[in-house]
């Protein structure tokens, strides 16, 4: 296979408040619903919605060998309606990543669902629209622009739905109680603090990551978002 | 003409989403890797299916297995064992069937299942 080293276009994407990325994540769901069994429990089929809700094409492929760079995970062409991602991530070959997996694919029914139709209006992007086109986005572990943000937080909300945790949280604590990382059991594995405070929320977080089937680390980010994994526990009135 | 692992890629796929199984889970079900499906319906596997293994494909997804392992490029084991079995007389009789229309040929068949049916009270 020829190698292509892609020069990616910095393609402006506007703001978007994550209360409207949760809302676009929930309406995807809704809509599915409209012709399946609703989502009323973890995991979310993001790989059923991106197949047979939206019909895009979907192959897991040498992504990193065919865009020419190391550490794609995943990639969306717009003209092709065709959604890839990289084979490392691929879950039969390495079980510990199919949150990973599954989080790269909601990431770019991501870009699909909150960027395309901007990029529709862009004069200057209407070559992402034919076919054999270039990728409209290419997300790789080493970057981090605005439109990726957003993509990993339509993600999130789309494959951790807010009362969907809330819920699960609840059946697994017991109560719907916030949890303090200072009552975790940090160890002393790195000399940061503040990393081996992560290692140890991502071993706690484990087993509501596994209920989601999403890696532990973005199980993490989505309960500190929610408020249900906090820094310390604030002094309570009543 | 279209490349015929593309055909038999683009079938599969489109029959796969048709009876709603995402690609994992029907890579699942043939036990290969999402992967390895992928190459296959994206024609670009160097390594096309087995015949058994597409007949497996072809059964879950309700289609005719022997159909299905022709587009696939592959013939049935049970064939090879019957060439093989007759290694002058089978190869004979298939040239001399080359070139029939698919009636002829089914008429054939009928005839010589009624042949054997004979052959069989004797």
């Amino acid at each position: 296979m020829t190698r292509r080293r892609i020069a990616f276009r910095k393609y402006r994407v506007p703001f978007l408040h994550e209360k409207s990325i949760e809302g676009h994540a929930q309406l995807l769901l809704d809509e599915w619903a409209l012709n399946h069994p609703a989502v009323t429990e973890p995991p979310v089929p993001i790989e059923d919605i991106l197949e047979l809700h939206l019909g895009l094409a979907f192959s897991v492929t040498d992504l990193q060998d065919e865009l020419g760079h190391p550490d794609v995970l995943g990639g969306i062409w717009f003209g092709d309606r065709m959604i890839k991602v990289d084979q490392s991530l691929d879950p039969t070959l390495a079980p510990n990543r199919l949150g990973r997996y599954r989080f790269t694919i909601a990431h770019e029914v991501g870009h699909w669902r909150l960027h395309r139709q901007h990029l529709r209006d862009d004069p200057s992007a209407k070559s992402l629209f034919e076919a054999n086109g270039e990728p409209a986005f290419v997300q790789r572990s080493s970057a981090n622009p605005p439109e990726e943000i957003q993509a990993n937080a339509f993600a999130a909300c789309v494959l951790m739905p807010r009362q969907m945790v809330y819920d699960g949280w609840a059946l697994w604590r017991g109560s719907d109680a916030e949890v303090a990382v200072s009552d975790l059991q940090v160890g002393d594995y790195h000399a940061d603090r503040q990393a081996n405070e992560r290692l140890a929320m991502d071993q706690f977080c484990r087993p509501l990551a596994e209920r989601f089937e999403v890696s532990a680390e973005a199980m993490r980010y989505r309960l500190q978002k929610l408020g249900l994994l906090v820094q310390e526990l604030q002094p309570r009135l009543f | 003409m279209a490349d015929p692992r593309k055909v038999f890629g683009d079938l599969l796929r489109a029959t796969r989403i048709a009876k709603g199984y995402s690609l994992r889970k029907f890579a699942e079900m043939v036990e290969v890797s999402p992967t390895y499906l992928s190459q296959v319906e994206q024609a670009k596997s160097e390594r096309p299916p087995t015949a058994e293994r597409v007949r497996t494909m072809a059964q879950l997804l309700g289609q005719d297995p022997d159909e299905w392992i022709a587009l696939a490029g592959r013939i049935p084991a049970d064939l090879t064992e019957i060439i093989k079995n007759e290694p002058q007389a089978m190869p004979a009789l298939l040239r001399a069937a080359k070139g029939l229309t698919a009636d002829e040929l089914r008429k054939l068949t009928e005839r010589i299942r009624e042949q054997k049916k004979g052959g069989g009270k004797k």
